[in-house]
């Protein structure tokens, strides 16, 4: 997109965008401020004594200098001069380049988000959030005059992503806003508040004219965006030429990343129907009546931290990762990276059976002689995965019941077998995406079952 | 009631409608009851009915009555019933519909019975089945109200079968011919024949086309044999690219299992489908899709690939030139390299 630009050109580029930009944070900061002082809902948080007078330090006002401070920056973003442009300092750049990876990126979202979780209390806290909310935007627009970074996040095919980004950042500490003031007022043994909330409005004219305005706004917004991002048209297709990186469409890059890990046939027909299976089974498999109609999460804490990782870590991320880092021959690139075909990454992947017969037992793998029966043949086979073969069986059969007998003892007992057996296969599905990835990443392990005679692999 | 044999559903509505009638309820098959029977039954018009599932509190319901003695039919109870809660508010007193007619009540001279109200199937049922009385009204009023026990039903004593007539016997085949042909003349059935046939005649006419559609007269593809020419072009630990375009291979000049061999393997990435490039710098083939890496022999080590490229046949033509034939696979996996036809030995 900027190829054959100088740099200079490139920043000018950049520039036009980043004025504005730091405008719109500005305003938003400012418009914060003066809802604060309004509604009268600041907090002082100190107050400073000149003599006699007092002045209260308040939130409200925090946020105005920080509008004046982007203010400041909106003109040095808009001179298009690499100097003047605030930008991330380059050691950031390249620590934050050399320390990503895969693995630094998967556990550290999960990490992330388990601090996140756990420490929910803290972050639903409305300054807080408006704090991690101006950092967000703020690192978006430094990093900006990164070409690399600018490459990626500008193309139009990934915008949606980031605003996919910001606008699941700011659900997701809405839900959880209400859920633990909820759980709050829950604990104190009041309502709800969405109990209290049941004033009854008409379908006309008050839902229908809400949806007629958000049916003209959406419409006016997605025109204004096709008009700004044109389509990334590219050449024609070739069956014997494939884009190098070749991406899915945004929304099947989580599973074009579990494909770099199980054979297409697995993580490509299995598992997808599994999700649309399972999430349809919830509704049956759910014997919790609570959080009915209102936001919690103290009330339904299995079912909120199981969905979450199915649904920020294994989809989300999983896009995000594959979307914004995932460059040439789908090596994994870092932000500012710049995306060069040529990077060598040693990998020897092996399955199982290999590791099994060669590296442990030292010996050759067993092989059928050649122009024996298919019995014989299905023998070998089945004698050579072996090993992978009970660990999978073990774990779809054997772990179910030991998890009744142990941890889901409760859960067992409330639901019976034949529901408990749904959910713990279809929780021991979801969690095989995560072992594999381990899996590949410590022991470079392909396969655990590898048949590629029967196109069996698992 | 006395006896607790159970009713008929039919027979409960029936009873329930008489009551609500107000008219008798002594034969509840009985379409028209006739105004003196009736009079003769009630003595004293029944008091109104409260309809069970009517609101507590004394609210003015607003009676619906069939025009000319009240007898509702079960669509009618159960709209009106459903109304009753609703007839508080002016407005949906003013909205509910009158309930039609019907024909054979409004035929039938008027009666001085007490309006009945309406109510719902299931209280009906329910006070039938309890056998009590729908509303307040005295015992007397109940049994007089009440539905006469149903006589025992006499035995039905089958008669013996009539020997069938001659007439009625099977036809021999020609009588049955002559039936058929009347039948044939039936409109319907004639329009029904031509249609399935023409559905027959249409489909068949589709499959068939069908089939030809997978047969095309010309066939404008890459011949599957073709000739990439002479081994001399082809030098050890080569991996020749100008034909990936094209034909979808690459000739490969390198060493398998010890021997040099010159292959020709295809294009497509063993994983998923897409086309791996050769990178020079690497030697290796890498899918630019899930990552899957191959050595220059074709075998797999990297990424999720479970098993190597395929090979296409290859053998020497007559005149000299190598000469590759895309009809053919050979799989590693399946032991098939070993296949003479599979490689040419250097």
């Amino acid at each position: 997109m900027t190829h054959g630009l100088t740099e200079a050109q490139f920043l000018n580029t950049v520039a036009s965008f980043l004025g504005p930009y730091y405008i719109v944070l500005a305003l938003m900061n400012g418009i914060a401020a003066l809802y604060l002082w309004r509604s009268g809902t600041a907090k002082t948080w100190f107050s400073i004594r000149a003599g006699e007078q007092t002045f209260p330090f308040t939130s409200a006002i925090v946020w105005l200098l920080l509008a004046f401070v982007f203010i400041v920056m909106s003109p040095l973003a808009w001179s298009g001069h690499g100097a003047w442009m605030p930008s991330m300092p380059e050691w950031l750049r390249e620590f934050v380049n050399r320390s990503t990876g895969p693995v630094v990126y998967s556990v550290g979202t999960v990490v992330l988000l388990s601090i996140l979780f756990v420490f929910r209390r803290f972050f639903v806290n409305p300054t807080v959030a408006w704090v991690i909310w101006n950092l967000m935007l703020l690192f978006l627009g430094l990093s900006m005059t990164d070409r690399d970074f600018y490459e990626i996040v500008a193309k139009p095919d990934n915008v949606p992503i980031v605003m996919l980004v910001l606008l699941l950042a700011y659900f997701t500490w809405l839900a959880t806003y209400r859920a633990v003031i909820n759980d709050d007022r829950i604990a104190r043994g009041e309502a709800p508040l969405e109990a209290l909330d049941n004033e009854k409005i008409l379908v006309w004219p008050d839902l229908v004219y809400t949806e007629l305005i958000c049916m003209i706004a959406l419409t006016a917004f997605l025109i204004f965006w096709a008009i700004a991002l044109p389509a990334p048209l590219e050449e024609p297709a070739s069956s014997v030429k494939t884009p190098n990186p070749s991406k899915a469409p945004w929304y099947f890059l989580g599973l074009q990343e579990m494909l770099v890990y199980f054979d297409p046939w697995m993580a490509g027909v299995v598992l997808p129907s599994l999700i649309v299976v399972g999430l349809m089974a919830i509704p049956y498999i759910d014997f919790n009546k609570a959080g009915n109609g209102y936001y919690t999460i103290n009330q339904r804490k299995f079912a909120y931290i199981i969905f979450q990782f199915g649904f920020l870590v294994m989809w989300i991320t999983l896009i995000v990762l594959g979307t914004l880092l995932r460059g040439p021959n789908w090596n994994f690139f870092g932000p500012y990276e710049y995306w060069d075909a040529h990077k060598v990454e040693a990998l020897d992947n092996v399955n199982l059976s290999q590791i099994f017969w060669e590296r442990w037992l030292d010996r050759p793998m067993p092989t059928a002689p050649s122009g024996s029966p298919f019995a014989v043949q299905a023998g070998y086979i089945l004698l050579r995965e072996s090993l992978g073969i009970i660990l999978t069986l073990g774990y779809f059969i054997a772990l179910p019941p030991l998890m009744a007998l142990t941890v889901f003892r409760k859960y067992y007992q409330r639901m019976g077998l034949i529901r408990f057996m749904l959910m713990a296969n279809l929780m021991l599905f979801m969690a095989s995406l995560p072992i594999k990835m381990v899996l590949r990443w410590v022991f470079n392990l392909k396969y655990i079952i590898a048949i590629p005679e029967w196109f069996l692999n698992f | 009631m006395a006896d607790k044999k159970k009713l008929t559903v039919a027979e409960m509505l029936a009873a329930a409608r008489a009551a609500d009638s107000g008219g008798s309820a002594e034969k509840p098959a009985a379409d028209a009851p006739t105004p003196g029977a009736s009079a003769a039954a009630e003595g004293a018009p029944a008091a109104p009915a409260k309809p069970a599932s009517s609101p507590a509190a004394g609210e003015p319901v607003k009676p619906a009555t069939a025009p000319g003695g009240g007898r509702l039919s079960v669509a009618e109870m159960l709209a009106a019933a459903r109304k009753a809660p609703a007839a508080a508010a002016p407005v949906a007193a003013k909205a509910a519909p009158a309930p039609k007619p019907k024909p054979a009540a409004a035929a039938k001279p008027a009666e001085p019975a007490a309006p009945a109200e309406p109510r719902d199937t299931a209280s009906i049922l329910g006070a039938a089945r309890k056998g009590e009385k729908a509303g307040p009204m005295s015992k007397a009023e109940a049994a007089a109200k009440a539905p006469a026990p149903a006589p025992p039903k006499p035995t039905i004593v089958v008669p013996p079968m009539p020997v069938k007539p001659d007439y009625a016997k099977p036809k021999v085949a020609a009588a049955a011919k002559a039936i058929d042909d009347t039948d044939r003349r039936d409109f319907v059935g004639i329009m029904l024949a031509v249609g399935f046939w023409m559905v027959g005649i249409i489909g068949t006419l589709w499959t068939l086309l069908t089939v030809k559609f997978m047969f095309p007269n010309v066939l404008r593809e890459p011949p599957s044999k073709f000739k990439v020419g002479f081994p001399d072009a082809f030098p050890g630990g080569q991996v020749q690219e100008k034909f990936k375009a094209q034909f979808g291979i690459w000739v490969v000049n390198a060493e398998y299992n010890g021997q040099q061999q010159i292959v020709a393997l295809k294009s497509v990435c063993t994983h998923l489908g897409c086309t791996p490039n050769w990178l020079e710098a690497e030697q290796k083939f890498k899918c630019p899709c899930h990552g899957s890496g191959f050595y220059k022999d074709g075998i797999n080590f990297e990424g999720p690939a479970p098993r190597p490229l395929e090979r296409y046949a290859i053998r020497l033509a007559d005149d000299g030139q190598i000469e590759v034939d895309k009809s053919r696979t050979f799989q590693e996996e399946m032991g098939a390299w070993t296949d003479p036809a599979s490689f040419i030995p250097v």
